[in-house]
């Protein structure tokens, strides 16, 4: 293997990426881009998610509750409606995400310690919105039933936290808000940074697709000079971006980050060898770049949202998929950079991640220079 | 015409048997991966590794372990000797939350007006999880809370309904996950695969250059944008067909309204994404470019699926962008059909939206490309 080689495949290549301004623009900007996407539309905390009121007591104190929980930015009062039928008429049409219903003797039923007498219908098809509601509506309801019955307790000689025995006392390291952004958006760095992965993938494919192959093959350059080639431009815009991307977040997102930065930009370039491989494998497979880009997005790209951890723990998953997952370069990034970025742990305690993102990317590569002989023969 | 526009359907149809791959990844890929994807996610999140931290070890301590075990939420991984464990674990990412039990904890709950305190402590770098925790820890505190007031009290426990609002979920009564997780996940496969199909079909001829030859041959160009669609729409409709089968086969997801509508619907749907791939097919000059564009796009109208997160949550600005997406339309049409179903009464205003959107980027894109051939 000669250096000199290499280096010359990469000059060809940064050349192919350069000839082109859109697609070199689209390269060095599209992982930026995904950023600010990801972190505009996907890790939003949630606000603003409009419900319906059917208020059957129309007392006083249904009326003061209902503004209680509709007060603030999380839940907005969407209509007061005047029958569960408009409520179905609601939800059906998808305007609003979850109705309370407010029971008739709401206060006297209240008082005399019977319970909440309240209900709460949420949207099925969308969840999250519907479960934020009920925990909403949950918290306001247990402070407006010690409120209300402070003075009727206090009468009775009971102290008014009586209705609050256990003391929950949650903390949240790392992420106190837990706020969804500050752990998605590290997490969401395997989806940004190994984006070139699938760039890699199409190059191969080109040079097949076009019949230059051939000709590089008929030069002095060894397979793994060729492939090492290939993938070093993209290495390079990879850690372009591992500087670019992290301080972005930072700078306008506001992610903390409590590590080392330069391990964070070692074990990035170690992930950067194993996604590419894996674009390797699959450009060395596939004759046509149709082919190779539809093949990408099968093996790195949805994998690599789904099945890595970021959105749906891994614990969760069935045994096979868990497996599986072991073999996504993502699934230990995820965890190498949420680890820096928030507790801010080090080498100590990530190395083995970074050990099996190595042997990944080397038995990747190994695979990739294998069936690479193996086709052209 | 007809004649000339067959036998560019079967000229697109030869190439794709050459290169045999695409068509196989185009037809089942996405169904695939819908499968294993579906698979893997739609399930309530349980196994949460569980740290804690017993220092009562009475029976009431024990009894709040196993009713936490009993969510289903939790594994508990072991007992933490210490809060030094505690820390270590939650560092090296090993459990996602600890709990830990006071010393008197029981003797408070006996007591008269005693406060048992439950500190719980959650992985923040895991905001998913953590938030899933959260629930499960709440539930249980909530229900301890409330025998421990019932009994203090001397409530009527005949009487007694609770101190958490009664639930009821409409469209989804059991809170099966894959109702909400699959649709979104086969409206997202389905657009990828129509928009890259579509997004190949002229910047592959171009880079190529085969395109040139297509131009010179007596076709139109209308003639030519025909034939190269209807390849495009068979097997994206063949797509949904299959993705459909397999969610409410083997997901169990039901169709409530009405099939014919949704397929009609869902032909529509496919006309309009057809026409925005085309467009980034001849504003491409090589397929390399073709990709990244429908990475663009596609990851954008994915934000809007409500998938990850609801639009009403989402900045002002961004939700007046949702409307202009497609698939922001079509996923509200999906779910309305399947889980609501719902008909054209409710759905209009969807339906009307993706009518306009499809009209204006339909005809952009037939100028457009018209123009790029001529």
């Amino acid at each position: 293997m000669s250096l000199r080689r290499i280096r010359a495949v990469a000059r060809k290549e940064i050349h192919h990426i350069f000839r082109d301004r859109s697609t070199l623009f689209l390269v060095l900007f599209t992982p930026t881009l995904l950023l600010l996407l990801m972190a505009y539309a996907l890790t939003v905390d949630l606000q603003d998610i409009p419900i319906a009121v059917l208020d059957l007591d129309r007392s006083e104190a249904s009326r003061r509750f209902a503004a209680q929980i509709t007060a603030g930015n999380d839940l907005t009062l969407y209509a007061q409606v005047e029958s569960p039928a408009e409520i179905e008429a609601l939800l059906v049409r998808g305007e609003i995400k979850a109705a309370l219903i407010i029971h008739p003797n709401f206060s006297a039923d209240l008082l005399a310690l019977r319970g909440i007498p309240l209900q709460i219908i949420i949207d099925g098809t969308e969840p999250e919105s519907g479960g934020f509601a009920v925990q909403h509506v949950g918290r306001r309801a247990e402070a407006f039933v010690t409120e209300s019955l402070a003075g009727q307790l206090q009468a009775a000689g009971v102290p008014p936290e009586a209705l609050q025995a256990v003391d929950l006392r949650v903390r949240t390291w790392y992420n106190p808000s837990l706020k969804p952004r500050n752990d998605l958006i590290p997490g969401l760095l395997s989806m940004i940074l190994g984006f070139p992965a699938l760039s890699v993938a199409l190059t191969l494919a080109h040079e097949r697709e076009h019949g230059t192959m051939e000709q590089l093959m008929a030069t002095p350059i060894g397979r793994w000079e060729l492939l090492l080639g290939k993938m070093v431009p993209y290495i390079l815009v990879g850690l372009i971006n591992t500087i670019v991307i992290p301080l972005l977040a930072m700078a306008w997102f506001r992610i903390p980050f409590n590590g080392s930065f330069p391990l964070f930009f070692g074990l990035s370039a170690i992930f950067l060898f194993a996604i590419l491989s894996m674009g390797i494998i699959i450009g060395v497979f596939m004759r046509t770049q149709a082919a190779a880009l539809a093949l990408s997005f099968l093996l790195i790209f949805f994998p690599g949202f789904f099945l890595t951890g970021i959105f749906f723990p891994i614990a969760a998953m069935p045994e096979i998929v868990r497996l599986e997952s072991l073999f996504l370069p993502g699934t230990h990034y995820a965890i190498i950079t949420r680890g820096i970025f928030l507790p801010g742990i080090g080498l100590d305690v990530l190395w083995p991640y970074a050990v099996m993102l190595f042997f990944l990317g080397l038995v990747f590569t190994g695979v990739a220079a294998l069936f690479f002989r193996k086709k052209l023969a | 015409m007809i004649a000339r526009i067959a036998s560019l359907v079967v000229k697109e149809f030869i190439h794709l048997r050459r290169d045999w791959w695409l068509p196989a990844f185009m037809l089942l890929g996405g169904a695939l991966e819908l499968l294993l994807i579906g698979w893997a996610t739609s399930r309530p999140i349980t196994n949460l590794p569980l740290m804690v931290y017993d220092q009562d070890q009475s029976a009431a301590s024990r009894a709040l372990i196993v009713s936490l075990e009993n969510t289903g939420t939790f594994d508990l991984l072991r007992q933490a000797p210490n809060l030094d464990a505690i820390q270590a674990a939650m560092e090296r990412g090993e459990i996602n939350a600890a709990l830990v039990i006071p010393p008197d904890f029981s003797a408070q709950i006996l007591s008269q007006g005693g406060r048992p305190a439950l500190p719980v402590m959650l992985n923040g770098a895991e905001s998913v999880s953590a938030r899933a925790a959260l629930q499960a820890v709440e539930g249980v505190a909530g229900a301890l809370n409330e025998r421990i007031v019932v009994r203090r009290l001397g409530i009527d426990e005949e009487a007694f309904r609770g101190f958490t609002p009664g639930l009821r979920v409409w469209f989804n009564e059991n809170l099966k996950e894959s109702y909400y997780t699959t649709p979104a996940e086969l409206g997202l496969m389905l657009e990828f695969t129509v928009l890259l199909f579509a997004a190949l079909s002229f910047s592959r001829e171009r880079e190529l250059g085969t395109l040139e030859q297509l131009l010179v041959m007596p076709f139109s160009s209308l003639e030519i944008i025909i034939g190269k669609s209807i390849p495009v729409i068979l097997i994206g409709f063949f797509d949904f067909l299959l993705m459909l089968g397999m969610v409410h086969f083997v997901f169990d997801v039901p169709v409530r309204g009405s099939l014919a509508l949704l397929l009609v619907l869902a032909l529509g749907y496919l006309m309009v994404e057809l026409g925005k791939g085309l467009v980034i097919s001849v504003v491409s000059r090589t397929q390399h470019q073709a990709f990244l564009l429908v990475m663009m796009i596609g990851m954008t109208d994915f934000m809007f699926t409500g998938y990850a997160a609801p639009v009403e949550s989402m900045p002002r600005a961004i939700q007046l962008l949702a409307n202009l997406v497609p698939a922001h339309h079509w996923l509200n049409i999906l779910r309305g059909v399947m889980l609501k179903g719902a008909g054209l009464d409710v759905l209009w205003p969807s339906l009307l939206a993706l009518a306009v959107l499809g009209v204006l980027i339909g005809g952009f894109s037939l100028a457009f490309v018209r123009r790029a051939l001529n």
